[in-house]
This record gives structure tokens, C-alpha cells and sequence, in this order.
């Protein structure tokens, strides 16, 4: 016998003022299911579960919870009608605790009084029955991203929801914790959930998922069972048919011939003896010395929280060593400004982009131009203009660094807080 | 010892404004309205208060017509900038500015200009029995005004509202990151409008206290820039209620220090010793504020739809 599907979202349509986000798309999940939504950035897989969850209002289309019709106005109606939701960036309190940050909006028992006691009972055992071990009382900002996840999860299944959305949840996690995560998605399915899983990543989606759905640009293209379909049918799915997929930086495969590196050249980037201690007075960075050579890809690891952060801002010039040595083609540039140091060829992509990487209500342009603006193309450019305005360079630069991306936002001057991941 | 006794108890007396004044703006603050009209609210709520129990012959129904006022204005705060999510600064300073010429033209309309000052009765001395007989603190904690009473118990509920209450628990959420707030089902809208609602309401008392208590009529700028200390205050206080309250025992301190040495008739221009409150606020907020914690969210509006990061 067929199943019901547990929910159906059906002709779903979301604008953002001219950008068409979803275009009637339509979604079914099955009870018990793990079911992979599956697109490239900016397919609309964020914008298609906020609606979901009450976020975000829909244009049109209707959303059925056991075959009847719903209204859904806000995550609170989601989260009465058993829809929870794991959010890409974490919703959290950093500055409460985990304990807080689980039974916040909840009703507590004693709540005149803040004793926690049964709550946590409830959560502990929570954290025993899924494999999400955490550290009720720790404060959120000292905990790592893995962990953080953990207590996004719990907070779902402490409100008792029936399905779970998952936005993206393996991005910022270590093999192990991915691992882990799937194990748990596993028992929490036994236990009677159904799961959305969002991602892009497509073998996550092969190896946990039941079903998947591909999104692209805000159409659904298909969905299909995961027996039935091999990884070539969804990356043709996901990019389309113009899409060159052999070249793709994204869907690069494991062949990769790599160069050869000269270890003998004068290294690029030196880092030597480099010792570094917080303000609160932790050491981070403990005599780490390492050389980087022309051409050469060096890969830093190590499970989140080790220091990786601290090194590459070390290593970037924002911020100073406590001690140590870098040099950057053979001259020594330990104490220079983050600005000497970008215009000696170094660049820096942040591991939190959204809060280090950009000025959200700045143009994708003002942002690209950002750090580059007292270099001579774009000031010059601006200057022969006539004009102060910086607007006509910075497109020029725009473009042609979006291309190969093909960000389908319409133009370079939208804000960057605008876009997906 | 006398003296000691009779600056503590005006101490006590002059915390009042500072006081609730402070806990409006925290209050408000708290959920990310940042109020910054406070002198006006004070202002109006002097006049107003005063006018009222002039008219009505009863300083209660004045505090309470001070109290709406001050509400009225928290309510526009809120509106436009929770509703109509416009600037936050920019409302504050227009109230501001509403509240100073209401101050002035309220007066003048309804007792017109007279020759000596209309007065009202100050607030009565309410000594509580048996604790007023205590030596030392009887005199300085029990034998004085209504308000002084209200003002320190109302901090005390507003600290145990904060941090032992689920609402309480709620409503800082709101203040430090309504969009998770608001993604668990708190009502970011509804906790922004009542704060900022009970908030004003809680300033225009602390205005209302001045010609209660201090000179019995209302003048022009009575306020000499006590809103504006309280926004200084709040932040000395970190945004949490007991901290405000000690703060504003140190405040009011300074007051009437300046005040005393006035009278005293120190050498001293007194435009000099008038200086000293403020004086005192700069550098309590440089040695101070690199470490006050303040909602992460204060001074901003939340929109659901847009990507506030
Ligand atoms: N609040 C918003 N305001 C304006 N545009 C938005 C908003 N949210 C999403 N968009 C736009 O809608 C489109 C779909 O975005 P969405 O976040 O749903 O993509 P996604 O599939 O989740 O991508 P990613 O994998 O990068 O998270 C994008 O072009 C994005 O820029
Ligand atoms: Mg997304």
C-alpha cells in the first residue's frame, strides 16, 4: 500500500521583491522518511523550509499536514503542529546557557522560580537516547560549532516535533561528527520522526537519505527514490544541461592531478616559533612553525576549536603573535598592518564569512572592492571619472569576478546580506 | 552623626529619579528599544504630574496622569520603530523635543502666567511602623517618601522578574537575538510595544517626582539633564536592575554633595559644582564601560523577512 505523506507543500511561490525565490514548487515528505532537498546556493532550499517553519510568508501555494489543510503564520503554529526546524545559521542566545537556550519559549515548571530540575531530567535523557552528549550548563559561546549543533537538535526534539528540518547541518562539522549526526538521524527516525535534510553536498544525501528533491533556481526539477538513481542523474539535476559539470569547480571529483611542489624554492609564507595567547590568558598557538611554498595547497587539521581559527588569523596579520616570527616572501612582516599585508599578495577568507567576511548591507561590488579601494586601478578608475563614487570600477570588478560563480541575483550593486550561503 | 544621618536620607530621597528613570530605560532596552527621549518624558511628566494634581487637588491622579504621558510616548517609540521599523535615534530625539515643548506650553495654557508660582503640597513623609524606630537606618531607610519605597522595591521585583522567571528568561532573548526569539515562538512584537510602554511610564514618574517632592511647581528644564544621566546610568548599570539601583545611590551621592557644598557656600562658582554630577558620569563611563554588558540587539529593529544579521 502507498503511504500518506505526512506533509505536502504544493505550488509554492516566494518573491523577493523582483527576485522569484520559489516558482511553484511542490514537496512531499513520507512518514518515517529521510528525505535530501538537494540544490546549488541560492536554489531556494532555505527560503522553501522558512516557509515551512513560519518564517517566511508565501505568495501562494498550500502547505497539508496529514492530507488537511494548514495555516502556518509563524514558528510558533510550526512548532505546535510538530515542525521543527535546525536553522543554517544557528538560532542561539550565545550569552544563556545550554540548558536556557533548550527550554527557552518552552513552559518550564517552576516558573516562578527558574529551578530546573525536571527540564533537565527531560534533557538528559534526550541527550542519552540519541547520542548528543552535552554539557547542559556550559555557556553557548565557549562551546564549539559540532557542539552547538548537538543543541540545535535538542532543542528540536525537546519541543517533542514530529518532523525535523535540517538546513545544512554537516557544514561546519568534522567527519566523525557527521558520522555521528547520521547515527543519530537514524534512531530518531526509528523513534518515529520524518526528516528533511537539506544540503549540497550529494554524497550526504546518498548515503542517509530515502528520498531526495532537487531544487534549482527555485523550481523543483525532480524527486526521486535513492535506489533508483545514481550520482550523475542528480548533479545533472542539480546544475542543468548548460552547465559544463567536468569543469565545475563544485562538483570536482576525487581525480584531481595535483603539481608538483618545490620544496626547494624560498617559501612563500614562513611561520616560525609562532606562540599565542588569548586576552583571558588561554595559550592557542603553541610553537607552531610551518613553511608554505609557491604553488602549493597546505591543509591545516584538526577538530574544531584547536586553534585553526587563531592560526589563520595569525597567519593572515589581524591578529598579532605573542611571540614568533612570519615572513612573507623571505621579509619579515610580523608586526605589519592587515593592509601592508594584503597588498603584499596575501588574501584572507574567514571562517565565520558572515560576521568576519563582509559588510552585510554593503554591494556585492563595495564589498569586493573593500581592502583593495586604496590600490591604483580602482582609485585611479574613480578619480578619472571625476566622480567620488567608486560604483563604476568596483561593477567592472564585480563582474568579472562572478562569472564563473553565476550568481543569478540580478546585479552587482544588490546587498550582500541578501544572498544565500 | 546628625549630618550623616540627613545626607543618607537625601540620598535616598534623590536616587528616586534617577532610579526609575533608569529602569524605564533598561527596561525598554532589554528587548532592544533604546530609548533616548528620557529628558523630554521627564520633562513632560514634571508639567503634566504637576499641572494634574494642581487642577485636581490630589498629587496620586497627578503621578498617574504623569504615567500616561510618559506610556503615550513609549507607545509612539514603539510604533515607529517596531511597526514601522524606522529609525530608532531619530524617534527617540523627535519625542524628546515633543516632551521639552509640551513641558513649556502645557503650563502656559492651562494656569496661564501668574505672578508667584501656583504650588502643591509635596509628598507626605510615610514612616513605617516599628522599622522607622530602628536607630541609624530607621531615619535614613523608614521614614521617607511613598515613591522612595516604590522605586527600591520595583527594582528588586524587576531584577527577580529578569532572572528568575520564564517571561523574564524570554525577554532578555528578545534583546540579545529576537530572531531566534522569535523562531522559538516568543512574541518579539508584543514584548517590544510592553516594555517600551511601561518603560516611558516609569520615566514620566521619575519627572512627575520633581515637583512632588523637590519644589512643590513646576520650571521650565527642571530636569538640569537628569534623563540624560540616565541613559549613562543604565549602561554603568550593565542593563541589570540591582546594578542601576546601587548606581543610582552613587548618582544621587554626587547631587546632593553639589548641592551641600552650595549651601555651604564654598568658594567656588557654583556652575563649577553644578558640573560635578556630570563630571562624574564621564569618567564612571570610561572606567566602566569597556566592561558593561549591553543586549546585543539594543537600538535595532527586528524584521522577519529581512536578513538581519
Ligand atoms: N530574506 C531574503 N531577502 C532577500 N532575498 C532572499 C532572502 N532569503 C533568500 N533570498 C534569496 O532567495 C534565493 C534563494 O535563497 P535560499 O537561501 O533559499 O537558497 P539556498 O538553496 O538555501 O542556498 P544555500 O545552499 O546557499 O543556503 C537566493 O537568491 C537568495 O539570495
Ligand atoms: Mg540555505
Amino acid at each position: 500500500m502507498e503511504k500518506q505523506p505526512i506533509l505536502e507543500l504544493r505550488n509554492i511561490r516566494k518573491t523577493f521583491d523582483k527576485l522569484v525565490a520559489l516558482d511553484d514548487v511542490s514537496f512531499s515528505l513520507l512518514p518515517g522518511e529521510i528525505h535530501g532537498l538537494l540544490g546549488g546556493n541560492g536554489a531556494g532550499k532555505t527560503t522553501l523550509m522558512n516557509i515551512l517553519y513560519g518564517l517566511y510568508r508565501k505568495d501562494q501555494g498550500d502547505i497539508y499536514l496529514n492530507g488537511e489543510k494548514i495555516e502556518i503564520h509563524g514558528p510558533r503554529d510550526a512548532l505546535n503542529r510538530g515542525i521543527g526546524m535546525v536553522h543554517q545559521h544557528f538560532l542561539q542566545i550565545s550569552n544563556y546557557t545550554v540548558l536556557e537556550n533548550i527550554v527557552l519559549g518552552t513552559g518550564i515548571t517552576h516558573r516562578y522560580t527558574m529551578k530546573l530540575e525536571p527540564e533537565t531530567r527531560k534533557v538528559e535523557e534526550l541527550c542519552q537516547r540519541f547520542g548528543l552528549p552535552v554539557d547542559l550548563n556550559a555557556v553557548i559561546s565557549t562551546l564549539p560549532i559540532g557542539t552547538r549543533q548537538k543543541v540545535e537538535i535538542l532543542k528540536a526534539l525537546y519541543r517533542g516535533v514530529k518532523i525535523l528540518i535540517l538546513d545544512e547541518p554537516t557544514t561546519n562539522l568534522t567527519p566523525q561528527e557527521v558520522d555521528a549526526l547520521f547515527e543519530s538521524l537514524r534512531v530518531m527516525v526509528n523513534d518515529g520522526l520524518s526528516i528533511v535534510f537539506i544540503t549540497h553536498k550529494l554524497r550526504e544525501v546518498l548515503s542517509v537519505c530515502d528520498r531526495i528533491t532537487v531544487l534549482r533556481e527555485g523550481r523543483n526539477i525532480t524527486t526521486l527514490d535513492r535506489k533508483d538513481a545514481s550520482e550523475d542523474v542528480f548533479v545533472r539535476a542539480m546544475v542543468g544541461e548548460q552547465m559544463n559539470i567536468e569543469k565545475s569547480v563544485y562538483f570536482a571529483r576525487d581525480t584531481k592531478t595535483f603539481g608538483e611542489v618545490d620544496t626547494t624554492a624560498a617559501p612563500i609564507l614562513r611561520l616560525s616559533q609562532v606562540n599565542l595567547i588569548s586576552k583571558e590568558g588561554v595559550p592557542r598557538l603553541k610553537d607552531v612553525s610551518f613553511d608554505i611554498f609557491p604553488g602549493e595547497i597546505f591543509g591545516i587539521a584538526g577538530v574544531a576549536g584547536n586553534g585553526q581559527r587563531e592560526l589563520a588569523e595569525v597567519a593572515a596579520g589581524i591578529v598579532p603573535p605573542t611571540s614568533g616570527k612570519i615572513e612573507q616572501n623571505g621579509k619579515d612582516v610580523t608586526g605589519l598592518p592587515v593592509a601592508e599585508r594584503l597588498r603584499r599578495g596575501l588574501s584572507y577568507i574567514p571562517e565565520d564569512r558572515l560576521h568576519d567576511g563582509f559588510l552585510p548591507k554593503a554591494s556585492v561590488a563595495q564589498n569586493l572592492i573593500l581592502g583593495v579601494h586604496r590600490q591604483r586601478p580602482t582609485a585611479t578608475a574613480a578619480s578619472s571619472t571625476g566622480k567620488r563614487s567608486t560604483r563604476k570600477p568596483a561593477s567592472r570588478l564585480a563582474s568579472t569576478t562572478s562569472k564563473p560563480a553565476d550568481r543569478k541575483n540580478p546585479a552587482a550593486i544588490s546587498p550582500a546580506a541578501t544572498f544565500s550561503g | 552623626m546628625e549630618t550623616l544621618i540627613t545626607f543618607l536620607r537625601l540620598v535616598l530621597l534623590s536616587m528616586v529619579p534617577f532610579v526609575l528613570a533608569s529602569q524605564g530605560t533598561m527596561l525598554g532596552g532589554r528587548t532592544g528599544i533604546f530609548n533616548v527621549a528620557q529628558e523630554g518624558i521627564m520633562l513632560l511628566g514634571a508639567s503634566l504630574g504637576f499641572l494634574v494634581s494642581y487642577q485636581v487637588g490630589n498629587n496620586f491622579v497627578g503621578m498617574l496622569a504623569a504615567m500616561a504621558a510618559g506610556a503615550v510616548f513609549g507607545l509612539l517609540l514603539a510604533y515607529f520603530t517596531t511597526t514601522l521599523k524606522m529609525n530608532q535615534f531619530f524617534i527617540g530625539l523627535s519625542l524628546f523635543f515633543i516632551g521639552v515643548g509640551l513641558s513649556t506650553l502645557l503650563p502656559k495654557l492651562i494656569i496661564g502666567i501668574t505672578l508667584s508660582p501656583p504650588l502643591i503640597p509635596t509628598l507626605p513623609e510615610v514612616s513605617i511602623p516599628l522599622l522607622s524606630q530602628i536607630p541609624l537606618l530607621g531615619p535614613i531607610l523608614f521614614r521617607q517618601n511613598g515613591l522612595v519605597y516604590f522605586s527600591i522595591v520595583l527594582s528588586l521585583l524587576l531584577w527577580y522578574f529578569l532572572y528568575r522567571t520564564q517571561r523574564g528568561l524570554e525577554l532578555r532573548a528578545v534583546g540579545e537575538n529576537p530572531m531566534t526569539a522569535d523562531s522559538l515562538g516568543i512574541n518579539v512584537v508584543r514584548a517590544r510595544y510592553w516594555t517600551a510602554i511601561l518603560g516611558g511610564a516609569l520615566i514620566g514618574l521619575a519627572g512627575a517626582y520633581l515637583p512632588m517632592v523637590y519644589t512643590g511647581t513646576f520650571t521650565e528644564a527642571m530636569t538640569r539633564g537628569r534623563g540624560w544621566l540616565a541613559i549613562a546610568l543604565t549602561f554603568f548599570g550593565g542593563w541589570s536592575p540591582l546594578t542601576i539601583l546601587t548606581g543610582s545611590l552613587f548618582f544621587a551621592g554626587v547631587e546632593v554633595l553639589a548641592f551641600r557644598a552650595q549651601v555651604i557656600g564654598l568658594a567656588l562658582p557654583y556652575q563649577y559644582l553644578l558640573m560635578v554630577p556630570y563630571l562624574a558620569t564621564i569618567l564612571i563611563m570610561i572606567l566602566t564601560f569597556r566592561k558593561a554588558r549591553v543586549p546585543a540587539f539594543l537600538g535595532q529593529n527586528y524584521d522577519r523577512e529581512k536578513r538581519n544579521l
